[in-house]
């Protein structure tokens, strides 16, 4: 099994190398065989795992002396989320295809951009590599490439504004990253072991120490307080590059590092639940108030983004006082989340591809005109926020079930999860006046006169429909 | 026959340095016959470099002319790395200077007279990391001034005279406090030798440092380290540098910054071993510990600020001896190891990023980052090769950089100096932008109007191609060779006994499927 792991994560790598120097017409053609194939390793390592009874399993890959320096680990946490996002990176490429042409209203590209190619592949491989890295080092040296290769998708467009947008992403989380960067050398340094499950073994105040730097990290990379505000701006990215990096992956790997370290630590000190609900709450608040004034689509899916991991953050840290089901809860989320906002975000590329604009102000009638667009629209817009029988339903679910179980030793957390679920409603009341005010209603001019979709964008976002409908029942049946 | 090796491989490039300056009176063919002998001088550094150093693996260490010269696994490691980068940069350089005699810059006695002095400036450089005579490595430390000086002022402009004249009064005020320290240490050596000419060896020093008086050993340390720390590019006495780096041929910044660093700073960690072994490491690792950490604080700053691409390359060589120095100061197996690791490694790094910057500077005639846009379209490989150093020198992974950064800082943590080490790490942080702010607009943007796209000189990318492949292999792979290289140079560096419980003893990847 590790070594199809190991295929998932280098040939991305290969790929990316090899799009700069193939001919130009081969480059999207061999980019997506190359996604496919990172996503076909992926999903055989789930059925292989599944198959063997969902045993945890340790692969050594890179040792200095009795140092293991890089590794694989596959468990329930990584099989997952290692499948949502090669799945959803391979459907990104595809989609890309199609949105990065000469059609495009929005962005005509006249010639193919191997840069583009490059970097997201790179980024497929980076981000496999996050998921299955058994050690402290790998989740850092992987972490670090996220960010590179972010800088080069979200800067693609090359203008001032990019440019500037893309060095702030990178900047912001490269010093988020110190904290990651230090609580790997001071787990270094203090138990002589880079493995994440040597965790165990330390002292209370190593582990706060170690889960203080991994949380700045995670803050940064996941965009909550006070780390977030690189991310509404890097809504310049390419839309596809958006769907990916801040929907499915980049900011994702905050959370799932937190994650893959509660997993590993055994007892967590009590204080990293407080400090990890606390912020959630704080940025939950801050995204939801933000969700008003924001006209352009993606912005507002920028935010809506933010408040999800802040959900997904919340989860996790109360699961730290003693909810596995919040823990379910959180992970399950992020695997749904990254369908449906990928989804969602698709959604507003399609819009702006064939209209030429993502403001909403300008969008009304969308379902009427554009069927496959608007039905899309409509199934993220009641994913996100958690409408049965869609994913995000049974993720949030168990978030509040977890935070309800844990609140009756912790009643202090009751009121955490009673503002977390008054401002869920509270955006589901928003985003779906934003679907009825855009999707339905006779065409506005925009709308009216909107060129059809490429063919390979309508496959990805019906796909899309379809996971998003159907990965939550699955995910929260498969976790438990 | 090792030993033969040895003096050869000082004797060669001195002697085809004067053959290089003799070409000047060769007539026509005089810059041809130049080229011819430089390239010859530095395969054979480089092939007897790797001779010698295949010997210190075979047989421990190699001496020669009565132990005046002396190469230990230390020195080695120093060895290898003139040899390498001083080919690969010789090599770059044939290429560099033929634009430069096409457009007009040098003359054609220039051009031989820049051989000559780049090949005795490599012959200095040797002599300094070979010497075991501590008199003599000052001597060679001087030399290497001297050798360089003339290379810094070439292009005869009035900023590169004067970065030259600021270079050589800055560096022989700064190493005339070396020779305070080394004839403190010789004379107070020399009372109770037997012999008292082994008085000025450093092997003999080494062995009978216990013998030495302590307040004189701190102060010539103090000496030391203001002296060749004058050289190594240490702050506060690093003034000269970034005018030197700056105003030279590119070719001449790589070296200056990937290898005559690393020279200067080898003499200071010889003297910090003799301190070691003759009263403890405590009183070294404190003012090493100091000086790092100014280095990395300050420069990291002045890196932010910079407006011209090869004054932020010079800062940030300040920055990176600063982190050696840090790491040496930090002391402990993994410390040393990863110290004499980031020597290594940004001397790869840093010449690969000088040898761009010259790519840069014969495509665009400007050092100004407010002028360099648009390389992606100008000269694409160029700025391929400008992307990845970039990252390299940043610290990102997989780089070799990125391994050594975080081996120090995993030492610095081991051995408690724990705030220092995040305080340093937050000015890491500001170096990265700086850098990662100048691939961002050098790389994208428009570039001038008037520019054609494709390379200036397509024989100058190779070279630094090579650096590249380096750089990445080093940071993902250690070959053994080198890592028993870098373990035993280690273990000279150590106190005695130490070795064998350093965490990198065994330096063997495994692979497993």
């Amino acid at each position: 099994m590790s070594a199809w792991i190991l295929a998932g994560i280098l040939v991305p790598f290969l790929g990316g190398l090899l799009v700069l120097v193939i001919p130009r017409w081969w480059v999207k053609t061999a980019s997506q065989f190359v996604a496919l194939f990172s996503a076909g390793c992926s999903v055989y390592v789930f059925i292989a795992f599944t198959a063997a009874g969902k045993q945890v399993q340790f692969f050594d890959v890179m040792r200095l002396g009795n140092v293991t320096l890089f590794g694989l680990v596959v468990d329930r946490l990584s099989v997952l989320i290692g499948m949502a996002v090669s799945v959803v990176g391979f459907l990104i490429v595809v989609y890309s295809t199609g949105y990065l042409s000469a059609q495009n209203r929005e962005h005509a590209e006249k010639k193919i951009e191997r840069r583009y190619y490059s970097f997201l592949l790179l980024f497929i491989g980076s981000m496999a590599g996050v998921v299955y890295a058994s050690t402290m080092l790998g989740l850092l040296v992987f972490f670090e490439l996220t960010g590179v290769c972010s800088w080069g998708l979200i800067g693609y467009y090359d203008n001032e504004k990019a440019r500037r947008a893309a060095l702030k992403a990178i900047i912001t989380t490269q010093v988020a990253s110190l904290g990651l960067y230090a609580a790997t050398a001071y787990f270094f340094a203090e138990s002589g072991s880079l493995r994440l499950v040597d965790m165990v073994g330390l002292t209370e105040t190593a582990k706060t120490v170690i889960f203080i730097g991994v949380l700045i990290a995670g803050f940064g990379k996941s965009a909550q307080l006070p780390f977030h505000f690189w991310l509404p701006d890097a809504m310049v990215a390419p839309t596809p590059i958006s769907a990916y990096l801040h929907a499915a992956s980049m900011v994702k790997v905050g959370v799932y590092i937190f994650a893959r370290c509660l997993s590993s630590a055994g007892s967590v000190p009590q204080v990293i639940g407080v400090v990890g609900s606390v912020m959630a709450l704080l940025t939950m608040l801050y995204g939801f108030a933000m969700y008003f004034p924001q006209k352009d689509f993606k912005k507002l899916l920028a935010y809506s983004t933010i408040t999800q991991l802040a959900y997904i953050f919340l989860a996790l840290s109360i699961s730290v006082f003693g909810s596995q089901v919040a823990f379910n809860g959180g992970v399950t989320h992020i695997f749904n989340h990254a369908f449906a906002k990928s989804l969602f975000f698709l959604v507003a590329g399609a819009l702006s591809y064939t209209t030429g604009t993502r403001l909403l102000p300008s969008l009304r009638g969308v379902i009427v005109r554009m069927p496959v667009i608007g039905t899309s629209f409509a199934v993220a817009a009641l994913a996100v926020t958690g409408v049965p029988p869609f994913n995000c339903f049974f993720s949030k679910f168990s978030i509040f079930a977890g935070g309800f179980e844990a609140a009756q030793e912790h009643p202090l957390l009751l009121v955490l999860v009673i503002i977390a679920m008054v401002e869920s409603i509270g955006s589901f009341a928003w985003i779906f006046w934003t679907f009825s005010a855009t999707g339905l209603g006779t065409p506005s001019e925009e709308v009216a006169a909107a060129t059809p979709l490429s063919p390979a964008m309508e496959y990805v976002l019906i796909t899309l429909a379809v996971l998003t409908l159907l990965s939550g029942v699955f995910a929260s049946a498969w976790i438990a | 026959m090792y030993a033969q090796s040895l003096s050869w491989l000082l004797l060669a490039p001195f002697l085809l340095s004067l053959a290089a300056f003799a070409m000047r009176w060769a007539g026509k063919r005089s810059i041809w016959l130049a080229e011819l002998i430089h390239l010859v001088s530095i395969t054979a550094v480089l092939l007897l470099s790797m001779h010698v150093v295949q010997g210190v693996l075979a047989q421990g260490s190699i001496s020669a002319l009565n132990d005046w010269l002396h190469v230990d696994a230390l020195a080695a490691v120093f060895v290898t790395i003139v040899g390498v980068v001083g080919f690969l940069v010789g090599v770059y350089a044939l290429g560099y200077i033929r634009h430069d005699l096409s457009s007009g810059v040098l003359q054609p006695q220039q051009v031989t007279l820049f051989y000559g002095l780049l090949n005795l400036f490599l012959f200095t450089m040797l002599l300094v990391v070979v010497s075991n005579n501590i008199i003599m490595m000052w001597v060679a430390v001087e030399a290497t001034t001297l050798g360089s000086a003339f290379l810094v002022g070439i292009y005869g402009q009035r900023a590169s005279l004067e970065a030259a004249w600021k270079y050589v009064i800055i560096c022989t005020v700064g190493v005339a406090f070396g020779l305070y320290g080394t004839i403190l240490v010789y004379s107070d050596a020399v009372h109770f030798m037997k012999e008292p000419g082994m008085a000025i060896l450093w092997t003999q020093i080494v062995e009978n440092a216990q013998a030495l008086d302590p307040t004189i050993l701190k102060l010539a340390f103090v000496f030391v380290m203001i002296g060749f720390g004058t050289k190594a590019g240490i702050f506060p006495m690093h003034a000269w540098l970034p005018d030197a780096h700056s105003e030279a041929p590119s070719p001449v910044s790589a070296l200056l910054s990937g290898v005559l660093l690393k020279c200067a700073l080898f003499v200071v960690i010889r003297f910090a071993i003799i301190l070691s072994r003759g009263i403890g490491a405590e009183f070294p690792h404190l003012i090493l510990l100091i000086f790092g950490a100014l280095s990395v604080t300050v420069s990291t700053l002045f890196m932010f600020v910079q407006r011209d691409l090869k004054r932020l390359l010079a800062y940030s060589s300040v920055e990176n001896i600063g982190l050696i120095v840090l790491a040496l100061g930090v002391g402990g197996p993994l410390g040393v190891l990863a110290g004499l690791m980031h020597a290594v490694n940004h001397s790869l790094v840093k010449s690969l990023m000088f040898l761009t910057s010259g790519n840069i500077l014969m495509k665009y005639h400007t050092r100004d980052l407010g002028k360099i846009h648009g390389m992606l379209q100008a000269a694409p490989l160029t700025s391929l090769l400008l992307l990845a150093g970039g990252l390299a020198l940043a610290g990102s992974p997989p780089f070799n950089i990125f391994i050594s950064k975080f081996s120090i800082f995993s030492a610095g943590m081991q051995s408690g100096h724990i705030w220092l080490m995040l305080v340093c790490l937050a000015f890491l942080a500001v170096a990265f932008a700086a850098l990662l702010r100048v691939i961002s607009s050098s790389l994208f943007g428009q570039a001038p109007d008037e520019m054609a796209a494709g390379e200036v000189q397509p024989l100058t990318l190779a070279p630094i191609a090579v650096l590249l492949v380096l750089a990445i292999t080093l940071g993902l792979y250690l070959p053994p060779q080198i890592a028993l290289l870098l373990n035993q140079a280690a273990g000279i560096a150590l106190p005695p006994g130490s070795v064998a419980s350093a965490p990198g003893a065994l330096l063997n990847w495994l692979v497993l499927p």
